[in-house]
């Protein structure tokens, strides 16, 4: 079986992030992870070509030269190859343009299997597994929490619906986005972060994939970012003051009632 | 273009989602500033009960019901509003950053080739043009965005992100009739329902969310009796979740669900980032910790300083009495 998987990396949760002058743009400290979702993906991808034999699992992001360090990293858990496809000059925020270029990839490359994280924690979207699978016509199952692979053709899925669970079987090729619960991803052995260190990691122009730089560029983008602003800071806390756990529910009470009207 | 907006409104166990309500308040302030139509859109089957009650929220309600459409399935639900959308032509489409609306929207999107911007909290058509607010690197950083003009835009924002204002408008019900197949590649086995007569966490006004603080499962019980009188449900962290404590579907934060209730309370929860950054937009943040120097007090409206085993008994019979009172 022929695993794709879709990553990105991400700025650490703990990164500082600063917006610049012109507000526009941001400046993020130079701290950097796979996103956490995307883990779990990688790690599904190895488990399963543990189990069938003749799999292969490729690991694919659309990013930055730095995001290399992020497919290194997949190949150290076990991933067999990795491909950048660089985004030099083509920055771009428009999710339908990255799926295009992921999909793009896909087809060239072939799979029976997509894998990604169900959102980015950066960007905050959960746009790009979807949007892919609707471009390669293929069935795809959000935020799934159990993978079983049936046969070849066919895999059975658990995901989370809006208070319950549903089971699904799907037939392959499809794409699964994958959350939190669906397996604990491992920390790459020595002996894979070395095999990483060495491994070849072929950079591709996404216009070498068949799709005119025009539709691809940042200009392509339809999604705008006007401006960044800080969050809304919150007043420093109220502590509240009783002497007893009977006074300061009763202060917290009040506090509530009158000064957020949260009751 | 017209400046009609169109919804997709979600439903459960019967009745229209809060959140639903919150957008088509918002989307109705849209239209009537620019003289525009209203569209709700309402997909199920048996729903024309439903669509009664939509009728005072918007100009137009357009139902489509057919039993293919009992339980939500992207490919049926895409191939509906993809039909409507291409019929309507609105200026734009919402819908929710719930479960459904994260599977449904992207699909929808690449369908038509047409954008989306999702997990928005706001959106803003007083001045020039119309801007979305969007909360990114879990909330660090607020972004606006724009579209760009020519194409019908998605937008899914986070349920709590706006307030709901009784209509009595009285839109015109058009019952559509579409063809839907559904994709024989997908084959749901079963769907299993738990729990659902509470409010999904992401629409509840009132949120107690436990921490390691609680030290085991069964101290949940007060929780849940708080959350019952209030209304709410129970959140956990992380660390409550990892021990099975508690389910993965009550987790906030990061790898879990965002939340924004009116009332957080958390109680024994550090407050580490990954757990405030889904939790931060909260109206209004009360912590209970033991620990004064605990991080979760840096983020909190309010703080007590104290063993919650001692507060939450008391905290109970007090917001029992407040309800009882109003
Ligand atoms: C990639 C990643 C993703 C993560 N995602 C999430 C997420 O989505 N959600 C999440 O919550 N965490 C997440 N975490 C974990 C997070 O970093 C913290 O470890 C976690 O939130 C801590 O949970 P806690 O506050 O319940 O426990 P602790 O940090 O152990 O805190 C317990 C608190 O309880 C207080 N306490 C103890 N006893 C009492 C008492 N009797 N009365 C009053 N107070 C008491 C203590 O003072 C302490 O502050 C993630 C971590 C990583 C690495």
């Amino acid at each position: 079986m022929h695993i794709l998987v879709f990553i990105k990396q991400v700025a650490d949760t703990e990164a500082r992030i600063i917006i610049k002058g012109d507000q526009k743009s941001l400046e993020i400290e130079n701290k950097y992870n796979i996103n956490f979702f995307d883990e779990v993906a990688i790690e599904e991808a190895i488990r399963i070509k543990e189990r069938i034999k003749d799999s292969q699992v490729t690991v694919c992001t659309y990013g930055t030269k730095k995001a290399v360090e992020a497919l290194r990293t997949a190949i150290a858990m076990g991933a067999d190859r990795a491909f950048l496809l660089d985004n030099t000059n083509l920055e771009n925020h428009d999710p339908l343009i990255i799926a295009k270029i992921l999909s793009s990839f896909a087809k060239r490359e072939g799979f029976d299997l997509i894998l990604c994280g169900r959102q980015a924690i950066d960007d905050e979207n959960a746009n790009i597994g979807a949007i892919t699978a609707e471009f390669l016509g293929i069935p795809h199952v959000s935020a799934i929490l159990k993978l079983e692979i049936m046969d070849e053709k066919k895999v059975r899925v658990e995901s989370e619906l809006e208070g319950g669970r549903e089971v699904v079987e799907v037939q392959l090729p499809a794409l699964l986005t994958t959350q939190k619960g669906l397996n604990e991803p491992r920390v790459p052995l020595i002996t894979g972060v070395m095999k990483a260190m060495k491994a070849a990691i072929p950079s591709i122009d996404p216009c070498s994939l068949g799709i005119a730089k025009e539709d691809i560029n940042t200009d392509a983008s339809r999604v705008i970012v006007l401006s960044y602003e800080p969050p809304k800071k919150r007043p420093p806390v109220k502590i509240i003051e009783g002497e007893t756990p009977e006074e300061k529910v009763e202060n917290l009470m009040k506090v509530l009632k009158e000064e957020a009207k949260a009751i | 273009m017209s400046k009609d907006i169109l919804i997709f409104v979600e439903c459960k166990e019967g009745t229209v989602r809060k959140v639903s309500l919150e957008l088509l308040t918002k989307g109705k302030e849209f239209t009537e500033r620019f003289s525009s139509n209203l569209y709700a859109v309402l997909i199920g089957y048996q729903v024309k009960g439903i669509a009664e009650e939509l009728k005072a929220f918007s100009d137009k309600v357009l139902v489509v019901d057919n039993e293919i459409l009992k339980n939500y399935r992207w490919d049926t639900y895409a191939a509906v509003l993809e039909q409507l959308v291409k019929k309507y032509i609105p200026y734009m489409v919402f819908g929710a950053s719930t479960i459904t609306g994260k599977d449904l929207f992207p699909r929808l999107a690449a369908r038509l080739n047409v954008t989306i911007v999702s997990d928005a909290v706001g959106i803003d058509f007083g001045g020039e043009g119309v801007r979305i607010k969007k909360p990114i690197f879990g909330g660090k950083i607020i972004s606006w965005t724009a579209c760009k003009e020519g194409s019908t835009p998605l937008v899914t924002f986070r349920p709590n992100s706006f307030s709901i204002h009784k209509r009595s408008l009285n839109g015109e019900l058009i019952e559509e009739s579409l063809k839907i197949a559904k994709d024989p590649r997908l084959n749901v086995v079963n769907i299993e329902r738990g729990g659902s007569k509470k409010v999904d966490i992401q629409e509840a006004d009132f949120i107690i969310c436990g921490g390691r603080g609680m030290k085991g499962p069964e101290n949940f019980q007060v929780l849940e009796e708080i959350a019952d009188i209030m209304g709410g449900r129970v959140g956990a962290s992380r660390a409550v979740v990892d021990s099975k404590w508690r389910e993965y579907g009550d987790q906030v934060g990061k790898s879990g669900k965002t939340v924004s209730p009116k009332l957080y309370i958390g109680c024994g929860v550090s407050g580490a980032l990954h757990h405030t950054m889904g939790m931060d937009t909260s109206k209004v943040i009360v912590a209970v910790n033991k620990d004064p120097n605990a991080p979760i007090f840096q983020y909190a409206d309010y703080g007590i300083v104290d063993d919650l085993f001692n507060i939450l008994p008391i905290l109970k019979d007090e917001l029992k009495r407040a309800k009882e009172e109003v």
